[in-house]
């Protein structure tokens, strides 16, 4: 009863139970959820999400939010792609050019916040609209449609039925665990987070550490991007353009707090493939796919409740 | 504006003069954009143009609305795009498939706005969540709830009544851009003259302090949010009186960007406890200006979103700094 009770009280506790429920319902309702198939486009879908996720969760540590990542990531997505198409760019080159342009663009985005203190908010919504205007306004939202071959046959790489693609997001999810919990920059993301004056009491640097959370998120979306054109096998300038939601439900649903100071790597993970799984259950039991979005909704809403009535519970803030 | 002339003003007038300029900065950026746009695209000054320009503003200027009451509490509503679209297509539901009159069904919309507003008021007061979130996922349950029931089919058999009104002309501008000031006057009176509006205000400014003083924080900000779902519900309508039909892809995350850029062009505060009517009509003006001009220079609408940002992150920028001088100033001569 103890363990049970411990256990609850783990973010990520509900989370796993809910994923173990829904696959053994969704097994039993459905033979075709556990063929090799199904499980491939399963985990497939989940690289980008993870990332999308990820990216979100290191602003919401800091305190501050990105509603730029999509934007900055169908930016990144046909950089990526054009270089490569356009002036042949090989992909050793055009990778790192592309993390780097994701990091520019946080980068962007952290010293507009902190150099004019306005909120976050509104500064990654301006460049959002900055960021989408230039990736249209580029493309005339015509897709890049030659990748290197060596790309598209990445994105569609499997040893059964788990995609090459998924080591991306497994290694970045082990690096950002160790960031947030063994190194110095990242508990001071999480301090300064926690308690903005008391982090700069402490002789936290402010702004070193807004900027360095906000260029990690850009670094990520453009992983994410990377990934997406790889998953896709071209790139289109649409990429992200779905990506707001997921991004904030996922580090939500998995408990991060929404003032900062709090974020759960593992929690933010089982929130992706949480939602992958109810993705996959409707389009297994050919449910409309505009449920999807309402039961988005209503999860963060579900999840928001929950987290508060810990709270309450274990007393840890109000 | 010289040193001396500064230090006889009393500093609460410096303050308004400050936020005044601001106003006045917006009015000469308006002004250039339309010297510029009627030389270079005589088109634009044309009475079509006008027209169409007018009813895209009056549209523009609800949405700001919308979100400017609930910014005045210091919250962000993120549902105003979706509120919108469940109103267009309630309305479209009650007048082509009820076979409702057109006012049943604009009551009936506008009712449905007020309530999906005060669900978001409810539950942020409720769970004493970040606005931010709540009005993100219920955003996401308008839509998602909106598109199930319609299934994203447009009705466009509509009663004639409906189309003529979006194509009435009163001189050159339409009965809709009159609306839109008429509401604006009223907004206007309630921030300025009513003890609603000065409980938002002061809710927003801060919430404790206000509290302390017996303003009903919760209920106000409850009503912020009504309110806004009603303006929301306005400006969907119009949409449907412009279009002659409910469409289920008006709305959404198109109005996400408009709603913040009037009120914020505008000088509302985002931090609560500021608003300016007058602000976001301009604000709203300035982004009708630009949308309307470039569509006529046929520079095409990919670039819009740039120019949009761009000009955010500036009046951000000046607002900032505008603010930051006014503080210097007060400081300098207590």
């Amino acid at each position: 009863m103890k363990v049970l009770r411990s256990l609850l009280l783990v973010e990520w506790s509900g989370l796993l139970a809910a994923i173990v429920i829904g696959s053994v319902a969704l097994a039993l309702v459905s033979p075709n959820f556990l063929s090799e198939f199904n499980i491939y486009v399963l985990l497939r879908s989940l690289c980008v999400s993870l990332l999308v996720g990820f990216a979100q969760m290191v602003t919401l540590g800091v305190g501050q939010m990105n509603i730029a990542v999509g934007a900055l990531g169908g930016l990144v997505a046909i950089a990526f792609g054009g270089m490569m198409e356009v002036y042949g760019v090989p992909i050793v080159v055009a990778v790192p050019l592309a993390l780097l342009i994701g990091a520019a663009g946080g980068l962007l985005n952290g010293v507009l916040t902190v150099r004019t203190g306005i909120n976050g908010f509104i500064i990654t919504l301006a460049t959002a609209s900055a960021f989408t205007g230039i990736d249209f306004g580029i493309t005339e939202s015509i897709p890049f449609y030659k990748m290197p071959p060596a790309l598209v046959a990445f994105g569609d790489q499997h040893f059964g039925a788990i995609p090459a693609l998924l080591v991306a997001p497994l290694i970045v999810a082990a690096l950002l665990g160790l960031f947030f919990s063994r190194t110095v920059p990242g508990r001071q993301i999480l301090a300064f987070g926690g308690n903005a004056q008391a982090a700069e009491l402490s002789g936290i640097p402010r702004g070193r550490t807004v900027v360095l959370a906000h260029v990690l998120s850009g670094t990520l979306a453009a992983i994410a991007a990377v990934l997406a054109v790889a998953q896709l096998g071209s790139a289109q300038p649409t990429i992200g353009a779905d990506w707001l939601l997921l991004s904030f439900a996922a580090p939500i649903i998995g408990g991060a707090a929404l003032t900062g100071g709090y974020v759960s790597v593992l929690g933010t993970m089982f929130a992706v493939v949480l939602i992958a799984l109810i993705q996959n259950g409707m389009v297994l039991a050919k449910v409309d796919p505009y449920w999807v979005q309402f039961l988005l909704g209503a999860l963060i809403l579900a999840a928001v409740w929950l987290n508060r009535w810990r709270a309450i519970r274990t007393g840890t803030g109000g | 504006m010289s040193e001396e002339a500064i230090s006889e003003a009393p500093a609460a007038r410096r303050f308004k003069i400050g936020a005044l300029s601001g106003q006045f900065g917006l009015a000469v950026i308006i002004l250039v954009f339309w010297a510029v746009f009627s030389f270079h695209a005589p088109g634009f000054l044309s009475s079509f143009n006008i027209f169409n320009l007018g009813r895209a503003l009056a549209v523009d200027i609800i949405i700001g609305f919308s979100q400017m009451v609930v910014l005045a509490t210091g919250g962000m509503n993120l549902a105003v795009g979706s509120i919108g679209v469940c109103a267009v297509m309630t309305s479209g539901y009650l007048m082509q498939t009820l076979g409702l009159p057109v006012w049943v069904a604009v009551i009936g919309s506008l009712a449905l706005g007020g309530a999906l507003g005060w669900l978001n008021g409810f539950a942020i007061v409720r769970t004493g969540v970040n606005s931010f979130i709540i009005t993100l996922a219920s955003a996401n349950l308008f839509s998602g709830g909106m598109l199930i029931l319609t299934r994203a089919v447009p009705l466009n058999a509509l009663p004639f009544s409906v189309g003529a009104f979006g194509r009435m002309k009163l001189g050159f501008v339409s009965p809709m851009l009159l609306i839109a000031l008429a509401l604006g006057v009223a907004l206007f009176i309630l921030f300025r003259y009513s003890v609603l509006g000065k409980q938002i205000l002061a809710a927003g400014a801060n919430t404790r302090a206000a509290a302390m003083s017996a303003v009903p924080t919760g209920r106000v900000i409850v009503i912020a949010h009504t309110l806004s779902g009603v303006l929301a519900a306005v400006a969907g309508l119009l949409v449907v009186a412009r279009l002659g039909a409910a469409m289920p892809a008006v709305g959404g995350e198109d109005w996400l960007l408009p709603s913040f850029l009037g009120p914020v062009l505008g000088g509302t505060l985002l931090s609560g406890g500021f608003v300016s009517v007058i602000g976001t009509v301009l604000g709203a003006l300035l982004v009708s200006t630009i949308r309307s001009g470039l569509l006529v220079l046929q520079i095409g609408t990919f670039w819009l979103q740039l120019f949009l940002g761009l000009i955010l992150l500036f009046a951000v920028l000046v607002d900032r700094y505008r603010g930051l001088y006014v503080e210097r100033q007060k400081i300098a001569r207590p």
